[in-house]
Formats: C-alpha cells, sequence, structure tokens
C-alpha cells in the first residue's frame, strides 16, 4: 500500500505516499467488517447485475437515475420504480490510472469513467479497460464486461470495454 | 441579516509541515495557545468552543475527544465538535454567538494526514454501494474533475500549470506552507501525467496541522483589538454526492453559497479559496464571478500547504489576516467537503467600515 | 416484504505515525526497567505517560518536566470481563482489567492484568507492584500517539504485594 515513490518535490501528494523507515513508527491497522443490508432499490440493481442487467431508477419528473437512488436528489420524495438501462452507454469524462492498486478493479492500468448508458438520465462511474490511454476519448461508447461468478456488488460489472471489439 | 456582527479577533496555525511527531492534540494546543494570546483573551472568557477534525483521519474512534484537552475542558465548557473541516466550526460558532448570551468563541481545526494514504482512506467518504468498492481514489475523482473541465474548452492544462506555479511563488512568502519549489509553467507542463490528465503537482500535498481562530461580538470585538475584522456574510450549501449526477465542470453549491453570504454585494480584493487541485481554483473562480483583478489564494492556497479539516479555516485566516493588515477591505474565504467541491463554504469579511 | 439483499465490505485501514518525542522517551524508559511521567510545572499533577501537555492548565510541557514514578501503586477499579465473540477478539477466557494508580502519578495506567491473587480476589485498595518481563525480553510494542499509556511490552501484568490495603479516601479521586 506505501508504495515508495515521491514526486520531484519530495513531497507527499495525494497519488504518492513516501515510504520512510523509521524506527519510531507505529503501524496501527483499523478494521471494520461491515455487513449491509440494500434494500428494495439498492438490492433490487446488485441482483440485477447477476443477470446481466443494469437498473436506473425513475422519479416523478421522468428522468431515470443511474445508478438508482432511494431518494430523489431535487426533490427528495422516495423513488421505487426501478427500470433497465443501457447495457451499452457512452463516455463522458475519464482519468487514466497507470499504476492501480489492490484496491481498484482492474489490476493492469485502466480508465475511470463517467459512463451515460443508454436510457439513462446521469452517469454512473465505473472502470473501461482499453490498451492505454490513447484509446480512450469522450463520446467513445462502451458495453459492460461481465463477471464469471455475480457477487451482487458494483464490480459484478469487471469493467466497459469499447463497443466495437473486446479488450486492446 | 443576522441580528449580531461576529468578528475575527485572533487566530493562529501551526506551519504545516510533510509529516510531524508531534499528536493532534499538542498541534491544536499550539495554535489555540496562540490564537488566544492574540486575542488577548483569557481562556475563561471563552463561552463557547467548536473543533473540526476527521476520526477517520486520524485513526481512531473517538479521537476528537483527546483534541478537546487542547481547549483546556477542566472546569466543564459548552464545546461542540464537527467531522468537518473546522471551517465549519467556525460556522457553527458563528450561528452559537447570534443567541447574545455569550460574546467569545474559539474555533479550531486539526488534521494529520501523514500517517495514512488517501488513496486508502478518502473512499470512506463516498457511497458504499456504488463507488467505494472501485476504490474510487481522489486523484482519479479529481482527474475525472479536471477532464471535465478541459472538455469545456473553458481552461487548458497550461491554465492547470498556472495556478500551480503561482500557487509555490507565493506559498514561498507563507513561513506556514511547505511546497515551494518548481514554479516555471514550461517545467511543470512538462512533468509525466501522474492521472492523466492531471499531474503530480496539479493536487495538493499531504500535511499535517492545525489552526485556531478567536470570534467575538462587534461589541467586544472593538474592545478586544483595533482592527476586528467582521463576518459579513456567511453560508455553506452541497450539491448531490454521485459524480455523475452533478456537473463536474461546475460548482452551483459555491455559487449559491456565494450569492447567500452576499459576496456580489461589493467588490473583493482578495479570495483565498479551498481548492485542492488546479483545477477547482478555476471552477471554484468561476462560480463566484471573481474578476481577473482579485488576488486568488496570495498564501499559495491548499496546494503550498494542505492539513485537512485545517485547510479551510486557515483560508478564513488568511483572507481575515489581509483584511486586518489593510491589503484588503474586503474579502472572501472559501472551504470545501466531501469530493469534487461537493459542499462549499463561503465566508465575506470586512474591515470596520 | 422486506428485502434480504446483503453486502459484505471489510473496510481495512492502516495508519503509520510517528511516534512524539513524550512518547518516545517513556517507551525508552519502560525497556529500561524505569516508568516515565510529566509533571505540570502549573498545577504539579503528574501524567503517566507524558503527554507533552497539561489538559487542565493548557500549557505545553516537554522532557524538562519528566519525572519517575514508581512502579508501585494501588488498584482503584478493576472488572472481570468475560471476552464476547466478534471479528478481532483474541481473548477466549475471562480476564481482569485494572486501573492502577502508582505512587507519584496522578493518573491511572488502565487496562492492567493483576496477578498473585485468584480473579475473585482482586479489589479496589489493594497494593501492587509491576511484573517485569526480563530484559531482554522487554520492547516498545503497544505505544502508541494516541498516549494512552500502553506498558504491555515490559510490564506483563501488577502483582499483589501483601502490603495493607489502602483507604479508599486516599484513591477516590482516580477511581476510573
Amino acid at each position: 500500500m506505501l508504495t515508495g515513490v515521491t514526486s520531484s518535490t519530495g513531497v507527499a501528494n495525494l497519488i504518492y505516499r513516501p515510504t520512510v523507515p523509521d524506527s519510531q513508527t507505529v503501524t496501527t491497522t483499523l478494521e471494520f467488517p461491515y455487513r449491509r443490508s440494500l434494500g428494495p432499490v439498492v438490492g433490487g440493481f446488485m441482483r440485477a447485475l447477476g443477470e446481466h442487467r443494469i437498473l436506473g431508477v425513475r422519479t416523478p419528473a421522468g428522468e431515470v437515475l443511474v445508478p438508482p437512488l432511494e431518494y430523489d436528489p431535487r426533490t427528495g420524495a422516495a423513488l421505487e420504480e426501478l427500470v433497465d438501462v443501457g447495457p451499452g452507454g457512452v463516455v463522458g469524462s475519464w482519468a487514466w490510472v497507470a499504476a492501480p492498486t489492490r484496491r481498484h478493479p482492474l489490476d493492469h492500468p485502466f480508465a475511470f469513467a463517467l459512463i451515460t448508458l443508454d436510457g439513462a438520465s446521469t452517469a454512473l462511474v465505473h472502470a473501461v479497460d482499453v490498451a492505454g490511454e490513447g484509446a480512450m476519448r469522450a463520446g467513445m461508447r462502451v458495453v459492460p464486461r461481465w463477471r464469471d461468478e455475480p457477487q451482487g456488488r458494483i464490480t459484478d460489472i469487471e469493467a466497459f470495454v469499447p463497443e466495437t471489439g473486446g479488450q486492446g | 441579516m443576522p441580528a449580531t456582527d461576529i468578528a475575527i479577533v485572533g487566530w493562529a496555525q501551526t506551519p504545516a509541515v510533510a509529516r510531524t511527531d508531534a499528536t493532534e492534540p499538542q498541534l491544536c494546543m499550539q495554535a489555540n495557545l496562540a490564537a488566544i494570546a492574540m486575542a488577548g483573551i483569557e481562556r475563561s472568557d471563552i463561552g463557547f468552543t467548536c473543533a473540526g477534525s476527521c476520526d477517520y483521519l486520524t485513526g481512531g474512534p473517538f479521537a476528537f475527544v483527546q483534541n478537546l484537552d487542547a481547549a483546556g475542558a477542566w472546569p466543564p465548557i459548552a464545546e461542540s465538535h464537527v467531522e468537518m473541516d473546522g471551517a465549519w466550526a467556525l460556522y457553527e460558532a458563528w450561528v452559537r454567538l447570534q443567541h447574545g448570551d455569550i460574546d467569545v468563541a474559539l474555533v479550531f481545526g486539526s488534521g494529520k494526514s501523514s500517517p495514512s494514504d488517501p488513496a486508502e482512506l478518502y473512499p470512506q467518504q463516498l457511497d458504499p454501494y456504488y463507488l467505494e468498492p472501485l476504490g474510487l481514489d481522489p486523484a482519479s475523482i479529481a482527474a475525472l474533475q479536471a477532464r471535465a473541465l478541459l472538455d469545456t474548452g473553458r481552461a487548458t492544462e497550461r491554465d492547470f500549470a498556472e495556478v500551480v506555479a503561482r500557487s509555490r511563488r507565493d506559498a514561498r512568502t507563507n513561513p506556514n506552507a511547505h511546497v515551494r519549489d518548481e514554479d516555471d509553467p514550461e517545467r511543470l507542463l512538462a512533468a509525466p501525467y501522474t492521472r492523466n490528465p492531471l499531474r503530480a503537482h496539479d493536487v495538493a500535498p499531504v500535511s499535517d496541522g492545525a489552526a485556531a481562530v478567536v470570534l467575538a461580538t462587534a461589541r467586544r470585538a472593538r474592545q478586544l483589538t483595533e482592527h476586528p475584522v467582521f463576518i459579513r456574510g456567511i453560508d455553506h450549501r452541497v450539491d448531490v454526492h454521485q459524480p455523475g449526477m452533478r456537473d463536474l465542470a461546475t460548482s452551483p453549491s459555491t455559487a449559491d453559497a456565494a450569492r447567500r453570504a452576499g459576496l456580489g454585494d461589493a467588490p473583493v480584493e482578495v479570495a483565498e479559496l479551498a481548492a485542492i487541485s488546479s483545477p477547482q481554483e478555476l471552477i471554484v473562480r468561476d462560480a463566484m464571478g471573481l474578476g481577473d483583478g482579485v488576488a486568488v489564494n496570495p498564501s499559495g492556497g491548499p496546494l503550498g500547504a494542505n492539513p485537512v479539516m485545517a485547510t479551510g479555516l486557515i483560508r478564513i485566516i488568511e483572507a481575515a489576516r489581509r483584511v486586518a493588515d489593510g491589503t484588503a477591505r474586503r474579502a472572501v474565504a472559501h472551504a470545501t467537503n466531501g469530493q469534487a467541491l461537493q459542499h462549499n463554504l463561503v465566508c465575506v469579511l470586512e474591515g470596520e467600515s | 416484504m422486506a428485502d434480504e439483499t446483503m453486502m459484505d465490505d471489510l473496510v481495512t485501514l492502516t495508519y503509520e505515525e510517528l511516534l512524539p518525542p513524550n512518547t518516545v522517551r517513556f517507551a525508552e524508559a519502560l525497556v529500561d526497567g524505569r516508568i516515565l511521567g510529566q509533571r505540570c510545572h502549573v498545577c504539579a499533577r503528574v501524567y503517566v505517560p507524558p503527554k507533552g501537555y497539561c489538559p487542565l492548565d493548557v500549557v505545553l510541557l516537554d522532557a524538562d518536566d519528566d519525572v519517575e514514578v514508581s512502579d508501585r501503586g494501588v488498584v482503584t477499579g478493576f472488572t472481570i470481563v468475560a471476552p464476547v465473540r466478534y471479528y478481532g477478539q483474541t481473548k477466549t477466557e475471562p480476564f481482569v482489567y485494572a486501573s492502577v494508580l502508582l505512587d507519584g502519578a496522578s493518573g491511572t495506567l488502565g487496562g492492567q492484568d493483576i496477578t498473585g491473587v485468584p480473579t475473585d480476589q482482586v479489589h479496589a485498595g489493594m497494593r501492587v507492584r509491576a511484573v517485569w518481563k526480563p530484559k531482554e525480553e522487554r520492547t516498545t510494542k503497544g505505544q502508541s500517539a494516541r498516549g494512552w499509556g500502553n506498558v504491555e511490552g515490559c510490564i506483563s501484568s501488577f502483582e499483589a504485594t501483601g502490603e495493607p490495603d489502602v483507604p479508599r479516601a486516599e484513591f477516590e479521586e482516580h477511581v476510573i
């Protein structure tokens, strides 16, 4: 976790952490074993992933929020009407992760992206698996690559890939 | 308008460093003692104390309770805490002083970021179902926001580099900042991407530090100092959490808070903005409608020092300093909370009119 | 109809922190067989371990304020904990959790094991002394920047000395 890379200024920043061997440090690990109930909206979304479906939730104003929220951020109204979206969609903003950590969804370089799925009014954050940053551009169409064994988590979508072909 | 004018009468910050061996209570005590001394009050004058810190950052449940050692909580004091930047502790103290039954409040904010890895820690402030399991780290979120801004055509990577260059130059005049080196935009642009489209220097450093402010009601403030800095307006607003449900290239909550704080009532000469990435400064400037004549982050801003949970309070301090010393008649300070400018506070300051 | 879908989420957070100078001095003295406190130059209270400040007078303290306290003291309070299973629990048998006020200290060391008497005879007021680990086994393990006063790397328990009990009035300000 503590990668031994500092910026050229020797200053730690949000991206890399210095490893400073020191006989007077103490290392503490906190662990919180959460087990979260998901309810009908979030639970419905996660279950649908196992069926290779992506769901959004319809608001009274007619928008389709993806990922589905339990309450309308505009009005506070409780939301419950889940509808299918995608599974393909369009990339908006993206960021290239050149050195992924074990907490990232992929173990090789990838892009995080905001993906507006067909039929959705809002964008989902997820990973896009392409060979290099040169393959990423706003407007590209992507489709989900599904995990073999669904776990009821957002990572049941392993990543999105370009619609025209597989992983570069 | 509030019934009671509140002024800043004292402040202090510990010099921010990349890594300290002081404990957080020790940092807070240093800041508190210096702010109290500057204000010329006794600890017994303080009617309310409010602190801002983050237990997850400190690395212990209820860690904020130990920070209270720095406020001297015996005999018992009236105090409160927010799991937020000290700027929000200042907001709560400002609200408390509106009641009119006390006339002095102490505010402090603190954080040691050096013990933890932001990429491991910050996802804990994200939606636990849709975002945290992706390990969506703050550098990635900052980069998503950066590209969203670039794609509008309203800014370029060179604009980012110029924000960084100016911040580092200004940080050299700030004894409390610690990132002061490379300030040539060309050389900055030549550095490799760390999170395309951002480079390492585009995001604020990891820093450890604390800051404190003493507030007083107008009548009391005028007794304490010849240069009270009045809070003419203060407000905070929050946008929706999901990054894909708002336009990352704009900050409606900042614009809303600025309007409600009365920023537009008169021009400001100085703006201290808690932008933790170079594109964020451009977004916040735009949301506030700041003109070219405004000096932005003359302290060097968060790119010079970023003691998380004190960074926003320090913006208020740096703006207040320049009002008190006459550099500015009117200034604005901004603080932010959450990721990608989700939650924003705007504080407008003026000297005695 | 309740939705029973659940999601497991094990959150793991790691912190690597420099020990403050006051804790380093405390830890090194402990390995050397001495217990350090710090005396406030305003109120004369002695904090064990040193905090680097007095929280009552709000003054910073430094190495000049360090004092040595005894490794003997009195149990001011205790409980017998029956372990409950939870993630991370390592204890399996009931154990003593006692606060010890060392001679010369103004506050207690918490979470200490009391040995030398059966568990059901542990009581507030009993005199105890530190059971030091052999010097070659002492470590600074368990020290933290939070300063709660962990001595486990050097002292394995406090044992009854057999001296007469201390009257409650002499320690009742420290019953915590």
